[in-house]
């Protein structure tokens, strides 16, 4: 009780808001994904968008929102680290092999029905990414599935750290399509990584034209005459923010090998790569993976759709995890977006992953690989209250999402969707 | 006297007016500017408009035209055009650039240089006057310039030359850039290249001894005129995120930024309120569109169609929000059609009038010599046969600068880009 008092305090301090009342989800049991566990016939209380107090024994203030948990299941809200969904135009910028210049938060499609669609699979936040044209494509935005704002910048996860892509093998090298105009450099794995390594060196040169020019305005003092600045250059300015640790690294990648590759170039040049995308071989090269510091973000069980995925096993979640990698299950899909409770589930029965760690891949791993662990993740006091509620356990194959919530905002509601429907009068191709 | 006059000509150096005097009598006029006058006289003198009313007495030495029966209106002035270019690739939402095609990405260009003057003067037998003709193609196709539709030559149209600096937020195939995000990535290194380049000559030639000579750019120069206020930005806007695109990337640079096409202004009135420029908006509502290379493909055939209904309806919503905005043909090949279809859609007819005349003025900012029927203003006049935009509404005569000029009487032009459709009609009635 003195810790819900504590939180909502903390919670409430800055708002200058008239206070909205508190929501409470209660009878429900609670997937905290946190060291609580999961907790029977519990109460989340949210006040502000904040969860302020999860737990049995939760007092519901008089005048709270009360939402009939009876039966149901609370998640943290599922967290896709790998989309490309409310993309307007092409999701590639595809005429060079570096163009860390271009971002996505410019090109963010607050009305694609898939945000509210994804939402129905109980996701809160997406990792929506470049595509994998290129070895440095463009940079990444975090975003919240505020379905319903009008302004694009309203869906931008605000306390999100910046990302890029990165993409190694088949599709940067394009060796797997017939791609139209002629041929680009570089076309093979090896010319892949020396466009990296190029690419940062020149940043790197940029970098140092920047010091010295600093140096120089120092020298000049208030009074004297500056030197002219150095052309500023957005590409290689990302490039340096990189280096810099300001611009987290997600890197598709297929093979064992350049992955391998990957982690040298990053530790030869001075930079982290944060995750590795799709990453099937990661099985063969967890140690590195996690000694490098790198989550991992794969598919449950896709293979085989191209060359460089044929050595892919379904155990390969598991294995990486049980090296120490933080792993994650991601979509890149619109579709399998909706149903990635049921990726995790697919890691309980391959490789006998604990309920809780599987749990885990979808909600707490990805919020640590796109650094949001601090505000969403798990079910705990003073985190940002986006929530899934399902009719069932979310690995049950009857489970449904029959509310989602961001920010403590109810976002989607199953019923008042199907009351929506019904009411509707029926579409003009059914007569 | 008379033989001074040639004397006074040159000296003035008008740039083609006419020295005529013309008087045109007994018709319904339509000032804009102010109330609709019924019988009344409008007087053009040496190529400017010298009186308007409905008791103003015939000069002796005019030439008088019986108006009767005609309604008379200032000259329509189409604030985003492409008469007189060649034709083009589909713009405005990608597509390949034509053979024929400017560099895609070389804001010094100017349209000027391509415009083919008898093509240009077509224009007028629909009752434009003026037009600012903007290159079409690319993402920075060149410099649009501002024409009024009297003259023998190309240059002697000129009335503003360049008149603005255009981005389309549109994308190339197989250059950079070829996706919306490099579109704007492009756009925001274009105006940095710009501030670097100036900073580089400013610090030479405050003091060139020991510095090596910088390298001229055309390009960069021209988007100078824009940072430092000399040029407008006009960006084209076909989706409704790229109105805060635009408006973001104005923000950003400091630069002022007009908005063109913004089929989709109307759903955010208040942003557009806020920023309080009027807009070209578009009256080409279902421009030819580009493949989509979207993540999982574009629009389907009920969505398309939709979109299409929206941007007809567009600026009735415009108006009713209190919008100010000139409604341009963005490229289309019939504006009149599109003028009366945003009127079937509702736009009130005094309210679309306005919109291509003084509204479009005011837009361009040049309302203080054209755009309405006051004396002083330059003699552009279009006298219609009956109400204008009006489907079996004829343009009698046509008057740039005080020079006549007399459509032929021929059938309707070719159909606009998919308008107007059947069934149409009715709407009119109401």
């Amino acid at each position: 009780m003195n810790r819900l008092l504590l939180c909502a305090a903390l919670v409430a301090a800055p708002s200058t808001l008239a206070a909205e009342p508190p929501t409470a989800i209660v009878g429900a049991t609670i997937l905290t994904v946190s060291p609580a566990g999961n907790i029977e016939q519990g109460t989340v209380l949210i006040q502000d968008g904040r969860i302020v107090a999860v737990g049995a024994d939760v007092k519901v203030p008089a005048g709270a929102r009360v939402i009939d948990g009876a039966g149901r299941f609370v998640m943290p809200g599922i967290i896709d680290a790998h989309s490309h969904t409310a993309i307007e135009d092409n999701v590639n910028e595809c005429t060079d092999s570096v163009t860390a210049q271009v971002r996505i938060t410019d090109v963010i499609d607050q009305q694609d029905v898939n945000i509210y669609r994804q939402l129905a699979g109980g996701v809160t936040a997406v990792n929506v990414l470049h595509g994998s044209c290129n070895a440095i494509g463009g940079q990444n935005a975090v975003l919240k599935l505020r379905w319903g704002v009008t302004d694009p910048a309203q869906l931008v996860f605000a306390e999100a750290p910046r990302g890029i892509k990165f993409a190694l093998g088949e599709n940067p090298k394009r060796a797997n399509f017939s791609a139209p105009g002629p041929r680009r450099y570089p076309a093979t794995r090896m010319g892949v990584a020396e466009v990296i390594r190029e690419a940062f060196l020149e940043a790197k040169a940029y970098r140092r034209e920047w010091q010295e020019h600093e140096k120089k305005v120092k020298a000049a003092g208030p009074k004297g005459v500056p030197p002219v600045a150095p052309r500023r250059d957005l590409k290689l300015e990302t490039l340096v923010d990189i280096l810099d640790g300001k611009v987290m690294v997600h890197a598709h990648s297929y093979r064992s090998d350049e992955i391998v590759v990957l982690i040298a170039l990053a530790e030869e040049l001075g930079f982290k790569v944060r995750t590795f995308q799709h990453v099937l071989e990661g099985y063969k090269v967890a140690a590195e993976i996690a000694k490098h510091g790198a989550g991992a973000s794969t598919f449950s069980d896709w293979w085989a759709y191209k060359l460089e995925a044929h050595d892919a096993i379904p155990y390969n979640a598991a294995v990486m995890a049980s090296k120490g990698v933080n792993v994650s299950l991601n979509s890149d899909s619109n579709e399998l977006a909706r149903r990635l409770y049921w990726e995790a589930a697919k890691v309980v029965r391959y490789g006998s992953v604990s309920e809780q760690e599987a749990l885990k891949m979808i909600t707490w791993n990805p919020a640590w690989q796109l650094g949001v662990e601090r505000w969403v993740g798990s079910i705990e006091a003073g985190k940002q209250a986006d929530l899934a509620v399902f009719s069932a356990h979310p690995f049950s194959p009857d489970a449904r999402v029959e509310l989602t919530l961001v920010d403590g905002v109810v976002r989607f509601d199953r019923a008042k969707d199907t009351a929506a429907r019904n009411a509707a009068p029926a579409a003009g191709g059914a007569k | 006297m008379r033989s001074a006059l040639p004397w006074l000509l040159l000296a003035l150096a008008p740039a083609a007016a006419a020295s005529e005097v013309i008087a045109l009598v007994g018709g319904r006029v339509l000032p804009v500017s102010g109330p609709a006058l019924d019988k009344a006289t409008v007087v053009l003198r040496d190529g400017v408009i010298a009186a308007v009313g409905a008791d103003v007495a015939v000069p002796k030495d005019a030439r008088v035209i019986d108006a009767a029966g005609w309604t008379l209106t200032p000259g329509l002035i189409d604030a985003f055009s492409g008469i007189g270019l060649p034709a083009r690739a589909p713009a405005g939402g990608g597509g390949a650039s034509a053979s024929t095609a400017p560099d895609p990405l070389a804001a010094e260009q100017d349209a000027l240089d391509r415009i083919k003057l008898a093509d240009a003067l077509k224009a007028r037998d629909g009752g434009v006057t003026t037009a600012l003709v903007v290159p079409a193609e690319g993402i920075a196709g060149g410099r649009s310039v501002l024409l009024n539709l009297a003259g023998e030559t190309t240059e002697a149209l000129v009335w503003r030359q360049p008149a603005a600096l255009h981005l389309h937020l549109s994308t190339l195939r197989r250059q950079y850039p070829a996706s919306l995000m490099g579109t704007m990535a492009w756009a925001r290194q274009a105006l940095l290249d710009a501030r670097h380049a100036q900073a580089e000559w400013l610090a030479y030639e405050r003091n060139p001894k020991g510095r090596p000579r910088p390298a001229y750019d055309a390009g960069a120069l021209a988007w100078q005129d824009v940072l430092a206020g000399r040029l407008p930005l006009v960006i084209t806007c076909t989706r409704l995120n790229d109105i805060r695109r635009a408006l973001a990337l104005g923000e950003e640079f400091g630069v002022k930024v007009v908005l063109a096409g913004a089929a989709q202004a109307s759903e955010v009135v208040d942003l557009l309120k806020k920023a309080g420029r009027p807009l070209l908006v578009t009256t080409n509502y279902d421009p030819p569109k580009a493949p989509s290379f979207g993540f999982g493909g574009g629009p389907d055939e009920g969505t398309e169609k939709a979109q299409i209904e929206a941007a007809e309806h567009n600026p009735a919503k415009l108006h009713a929000a209190g919008v100010p905005f000139a409604l341009v043909s963005a490229h289309g090949r019939d504006f009149t059609a599109g003028i009366r279809r945003a009127i079937e859609r509702g736009l009130p007819q005094d309210a679309a009038l306005r919109a291509v005349t003084l509204g479009a003025a005011e837009a361009l900012g040049i309302a203080d010599r054209t755009g309405s029927l006051e004396p002083g203003k330059a003699a552009n006049l279009v006298a219609w046969s009956g109400q204008p935009f009006a489907k079996d509404t004829k343009v009698k005569l046509v008057f740039v600068d005080g020079h006549r000029h007399e459509p032929e009487d021929k059938p309707a032009g070719p159909p606009a880009e998919g308008r107007p459709r059947a069934g149409a009609s009715e709407e009119v009635a109401r």
